[in-house]
């Protein structure tokens, strides 16, 4: 063991070694993206299976056909009058029908209030007790009166309530079944189960009047057309990147696709014809919204409950009829309804290339890790760097060699090992730890200051006040660093020390993400990698002026605003509506997405625009000043 | 309700002053509930002298369950079995005022004479245990975290003379995860004089029975006495009470899908502009009275009266306006002078057939209104914390309601007593009277929370306390860990009213059960790495590079070498030897 602790310290101090993290923490970043890159082969990601044997998805016939087929026009017809009705009015209908059917009914009216803004609205839910159940356990199934895009949900509504009145026929239902109907496709779904677990803010958000059991999953229907349909889209994405059992989605996939013969799609990949590059971009598409964080339906807001939920949405064009809708539910309801127990058993953390293929956490994981552990080795890298004594000059390789052979070996016994190292490595050169500490520090409370503007600006001051933002933020690393050169005229080690702490944290930060919400972590980790490769420089070359100011342009490129600006431009949105519904998801769904990005991301970017425009002051002149003066004194 | 409350009052004034003597009473009230929902409430009594049960002659108490209490020493005994939830706002008070009903699954409370504690809870476990075979239900696991003595909650009803009342010791237990089904019904049916082949037993079958949307039976031993006398009777009470759902049970047994009726058969509002051959908006049904009649229901018509109720005049009574049409045979109709019920005297030996037309009935009997609406819930969410709220609601416009509330909760779901707080109208008031808390001892006992509260008239209390979760021992979970684990219902006693509440579901913190086979798996590899490694150490001899023995291809070489010389030199050798 000696011999290995000797050998250690020898390979510390070996010259080639510590050249070697650079290169190491680039090679872990390309291999990081490689990894993912590779996820849609065959050899990497897996066929979806179900894992909880109680679910038998399409294992039952389904009735849901003839005479109820009549009722829904019926229904539709009655839907189709409301359409520009107010909410209250609406609800005065569901109710009267939903009555009707023999069940019990209940309303809940809440008000958010987002960025200057007020969303009200009353939901409106209906309970069918479980025959000879005890209402201990409860599945949801969810229409929101209007879905994403603001679209009036014309076949969903009359869908459900004709299978409310359909489900209250059967005896077999071994759990509660809600019919919940909200205002709205995002704040609506999101007061009710708050409200439902107790955790609402009244009096702005009513309490339940009615309360079942333990939610055991939601199924949401958002089918905001009257035609025929073509195949089937679920949306599964949850606030915050959380998503729900993987079991809940292959069952449906498997009763769309297996017993009813509806082909499915996801993350808006209309067409997919199983090529690495569908399913590649599938990939993507649904890491980035996992990234974003966002409610991708109504879905959304029951998955930080630990309620497994997803978002039915028929497409196309095709023969598919809303009653074939009706039997996919009907059939998933029942294979819900045979759960003893609540989903568990399934993956929660996994990536889907295709409905039926999928990368589960064991495997993908590693790929943003690698991207965190990037920033780690080359924080620990500068940390030893800094406390590695400093050549007193530039020397020429060949010098190097020469210097080491002449310099005095210093023994050292361990034991009965030996260990014969050069003087000058063994010595560790005293950190000067204050200044680095309170520049990393601070840049990370600073963070809060971002966090809080774009949270309580109101809607019409949105935009200015990011541009505002976003110019200051393009010359703050610049004022930072003259200031920091001003006042405090850091060291090249300090330098290095500021660095080494705010990429220790970045990559700290990353790497805890990851397990959270990977996606998020990789992103950020990939639009952070710059920043491990920028040094200040005291040179004053023109050359190095012209590599600075490409740098400080890579910079300004990367920095957390521009691509905000980039990001709304590509997906077509105007700024103002991305950070409207950035503080809407902050006040609403408690999306902390801005939290990582003005709290994690923001304040290392900070660090490294000081950094390249920091000027190192040179050490050793410094200190031969000192001795010089010191004898002076003398 | 009432009427059918005073019918119960003359029928026990009947059993307990008309015949001191062993008598058998049975009846069976039927009463519709809104929407197209029946109540049916089965009632079976009977007596025998404490004389003929001290020496063990059984007439029409069973023997099997005379000899088990006699062995527990057990005075007085509960038992309900109960499936499903009571829906008081649309069915109004419950029946028998609650006094005949338990919480979900199993409930059992008994009061054993013992002289010590130790001998009650050794009584109580053969009890339990000896039950437990008679009914085929777990009541052996009434173990002693499930059994609680409550102070405040219950009262014997039946009459203990003084001597033996300061022996008697209340012990309750519930199982709330007990699923009631047939192989309970057949044993309740066995204690039965007529055993389920006549009268209105004849109708209590499992498949209608357990299709029910709420029932209950239960079981009560009482020792009934006339006041001041030693002429002492025990009485044995059984009932059953369901509620069926008239559509659901009239669909035929071999045929129970509900598949989609004929177009043509759809009843829709004609007055809808759209209405068509294709497009339907359904009536709403619920103003007509729905047509059923005793067979429909059950299966088959009432097999005659039982011959053992020998004085019982009306064993068949139905609770509806005196304006519904019922057609009847085998039975003489008798209508009483409220209005509202009616009863029929049957003719011996003679199926039972009663037939209710469809009919536009503007009249209803009306509903008893409940003292109390009581619902109770979980709030919170996670696997740390979580917090229980109880609603209760006094309806009454005049009367306040004191009542006691009682929870017995498993010793892992830890409360914290000092967030125990009621809030009435929103506004925090002092409306606990007096609180009886015992709390929980690990594995031992659960904690047990009697609250005595007073609500005003027309006021809610909103009860609520925290609680955390315990970590169970790997072993303790039961094989479907991930459901949760069954909380009992509250009991809210007013006065010999009783309500419970619905039974809870508590998800606690579950482990990943493939976790200790991963967990052995990653300690033999450590395991398997460190010894390795520390073996090696030990056992390997070290030395400089050039001390080694070297072991190279020219070694090989040259040992080849010398074997091949050594054979020729001996080959050698030989030759010159034969030279």
């Amino acid at each position: 063991m000696a011999s290995l602790l000797s050998s250690g310290v020898l390979l510390r101090r070996n010259p080639h070694i510590l050249k070697l993290p650079p290169y190491l923490s680039f090679l872990c970043v390309l291999i990081g993206v490689a990894w993912l890159l590779v996820l849609p082969l065959d050899n990497y990601s897996r066929n979806t299976y179900i894992s909880e044997n109680a679910l038998l998805p399409g294992q039952v016939h389904t009735y849901f056909a003839g005479s109820d087929q009549n009722v829904f026009r019926g229904y539709k017809r009655e839907i189709d009058a409301l359409e520009d009705k107010p909410n209250i009015e609406v609800n005065d209908k569901l109710e009267e029908i939903l009555k009707a059917s023999g069940l019990k009914v209940a309303r809940q009216s809440y008000e958010y209030k987002s960025a200057g803004q007020t969303y009200t609205g009353e939901n409106i839910y209906a309970i069918l007790h479980a025959p000879r159940g005890d209402a201990t356990e409860a599945i949801v199934l969810v229409a929101a009166w209007k879905n994403m895009e603001g679209k009036l949900n014309r076949s969903g509504i009359p869908l459900i309530l004709t299978l409310a009145r359909y489900f209250k026929r059967w005896s077999l239902w071994s759990k509660d079944i809600i019919f919940l109907v909200t205002a709205d496709s995002t704040a609506g779904p999101q007061a009710w189960v708050d409200a439902y677990h107790d955790t609402h803010q009244s009096p702005a958000i009513d309490s339940l009047p009615l309360k079942s059991g333990a939610l055991q999953g939601a199924i949401v229907i958002d089918y905001p057309f009257d035609h025929r349909f073509h195949s089937l889209h679920i949306a599964y994405d949850g606030i915050n990147g959380q998503l729900p059992n993987l079991d809940l989605l292959n069952t449906v996939v498997s009763i769309a696709s297996g017993q009813m013969g509806i082909g499915v799609s996801l993350q808006q990949m209309w067409q997919h014809s199983d090529s690495y590059q569908d399913r590649l971009q599938t990939m993507l598409r649904g890491m980035m919204n996992q990234g974003l964080g966002h409610a991708s339906g109504p879905h959304s807001s029951f998955i930080p409950y630990h309620v497994d939920a997803i978002t039915l949405q028929p497409f196309g064009d095709g023969w598919q009829d809303e009653m074939a809708m009706g039997r996919v539910i009907e059939s998933t309801f029942r294979s819900l309804n045979n759960l003893l127990e609540h989903l568990h058993q399934s993956f929660f953390f996994y990536l889907l290339m295709q409905a039926n293929r999928f990368v589960s956490i064991g495997t993908y994981l590693p790929s943003a890790m690698l991207v965190a552990v990037n920033f780690t080795i080359m924080a620990i890298f500068l940390w030893v760097k800094s406390g590695y004594p400093q050549s007193t000059n530039s020397k020429t390789p060949s010098t190097v060699e020469a210097e080491e052979k002449t310099s005095q070996l210093n023994s050292s016994q361990k034991g009965n090992a030996k260990v014969i190292t050069a003087e000058e490595s063994s010595a560790v050169r005293e950190r000067e730890l204050l200044l680095p500490l309170a520049v990393v520090a601070g840049s990370q409370f600073l963070g809060v200051l971002p966090l809080y503007i774009f949270n309580h600006t109101p809607q019409n001051m949105l935009t200015p006040v990011f541009v505002s933002f976003a110019v200051a933020n393009n010359a703050l690393p610049y004022i930072l660093s003259r200031t920091l050169t001003h006042l405090f005229n850091p060291t090249t080690q300090q330098y290095q020390l500021i660095k080494s702490f705010s990429l220790l944290l970045l990559g700290l930060f990353l790497s805890s993400l990851a397990t959270l919400n990977f996606s998020l972590a990789f992103l950020v980790g990939l639009l952070a990698t710059p920043l491990t490769y920028i040094y200040p420089t005291s040179s004053t070359s023109a050359l190095s002026y012209v590599l600075k100011a490409v740098l400080a342009l890579v910079l300004s490129v990367i920095a957390p605003t521009a691509v905000l600006v980039a990001a709304s431009w590509s997906w077509g949105l105007s700024i103002e509506k991305v950070l409207t519904q950035a503080a809407y998801g902050w006040d609403v769904w408690g999306m902390n997405t801005q939290v990582v990005v003005w709290c994690v991301w923001w304040p290392a970017w900070i660090v490294g625009g000081v950094l390249l425009f920091g000027r190192p002051r040179e050490e050793t002149t410094k200190l031969n000043e000192r001795g010089q003066e010191s004898k002076a004194v003398i | 309700m009432r009427q059918l409350q005073s019918l119960l009052v003359f029928l026990a004034a009947i059993l307990t002053f008309a015949r001191a003597s062993s008598d058998y009473h049975e009846q069976l009230v039927l009463r519709p509930l809104q929407p197209s929902l029946l109540l049916a409430s089965f009632n079976f009594q009977s007596n025998t002298t404490w004389a003929s049960f001290e020496q063990q002659n059984f007439r029409y108490f069973p023997r099997s369950l005379g000899q088990i209490l006699q062995h527990a020493n057990t005075r007085e005994l509960h038992l309900r079995f109960s499936l499903g939830q009571w829906d008081a706002e649309n069915w109004g008070a419950r029946p028998w005022k609650g006094a005949r009903e338990g919480g979900t699954g199993v409930e059992l409370w008994a009061w054993v004479e013992a002289e010590t504690d130790e001998e009650a809870d050794g009584r109580w476990l053969t009890l339990t245990n000896a039950l437990s075979g008679l009914f085929c239900a777990s009541l052996n696991f009434i173990d002693s975290t499930r059994t609680t003595r409550p102070v405040l909650s219950f009262q014997p009803s039946g009459y203990h003379t003084n001597s033996t009342a300061s022996k008697l010791h209340l012990l309750h237990g519930t199982l709330p995860r007990e699923v009631v089904c047939t192989e309970n019904l057949t044993p309740f049916l066995k204690l039965l004089p007529c055993k389920g082949k006549a009268g209105i037993s004849s109708l209590l079958d499992g498949h209608k029975l357990f299709d029910a949307s709420w029932q209950s039976m239960s079981l009560d031993v009482t020792p009934i006495c006339r006041s001041g006398s030693e002429d002492c009777q025990l009485q044995i009470t059984q009932t059953t009470d369901m509620v069926l759902d008239i559509q659901r049970s009239k669909r035929p047994r071999d045929n129970p899908i509900p598949r989609p009726i004929p177009s043509e058969e759809l009843k829709c509002d004609t007055s809808k502009p759209y209405n068509s051959f294709d497009t339907c908006y359904p009536l709403d049904i619920s103003a007509q009275e729905e047509e059923w009649s005793l067979s429909q229901i059950f299966g088959h018509t009432m097999k005659g009266s039982c011959p053992l109720a020998e004085n019982e005049s009306y064993p068949v009574c139905i609770n509806v306006p005196h304006a519904r049409d019922i057609y009847t045979s085998g039975a003489r109709e008798h209508k009483d002078e409220s209005g509202y019920m009616r009863c029929f005297e049957l003719t011996p030996q003679e199926d039972f057939e009663m037939i209710l037309p469809p009919q536009d009935l503007s009249e209803r009997a009306p509903l008893e209104q409940p003292l109390l609406y009581a619902e109770r819930s979980f709030i919170g969410y996670g696997q740390e914390r979580g917090g229980v709220q109880a609603i209760l609601t006094n309806p009454s416009p005049t009367d306040a309601v004191d009542f006691v509330y009682m929870e017995s909760l498993p010793w892992f779901m830890k409360l914290y007593l000092h967030t125990l707080k009621a809030k009435i109208n929103g506004n925090s008031e002092d409306v606990i009277q007096e609180m009886y808390y015992r709390p929980a001892l690990d594995r031992k006992r659960g904690t047990q929370l009697e609250v005595r509260i007073l609500i005003p008239a027309n006021s809610t209390v909103v009860l609520t306390y925290d609680f955390e979760k315990a970590i169970l021992r790997y072993t303790e979970y039961p094989p479907d860990a991930n459901r949760g684990f069954d909380i009992a219902p509250a009991v809210i006693t007013i006065g010999n009213v009783s309500i419970r509440t619905t039974s809870l579901l508590l998800p606690l913190p579950t482990p990943d059960f493939s976790m200790p086979y991963n967990v052995i798996i990653l300690t033999s590899t450590i395991m398997a790495l460190a010894f390795g490694s520390i073996f090696n150490l030990l056992v390997r001899r070290f030395v400089a590079a050039d001390e080694a023995e070297k072991w190279d291809v020219r070694a090989l070489r040259l040992i080849i070498k010398g074997a091949i010389s050594r054979f020729a030199r001996r080959f050698m050798k030989k030759t010159t030897k034969k030279d």
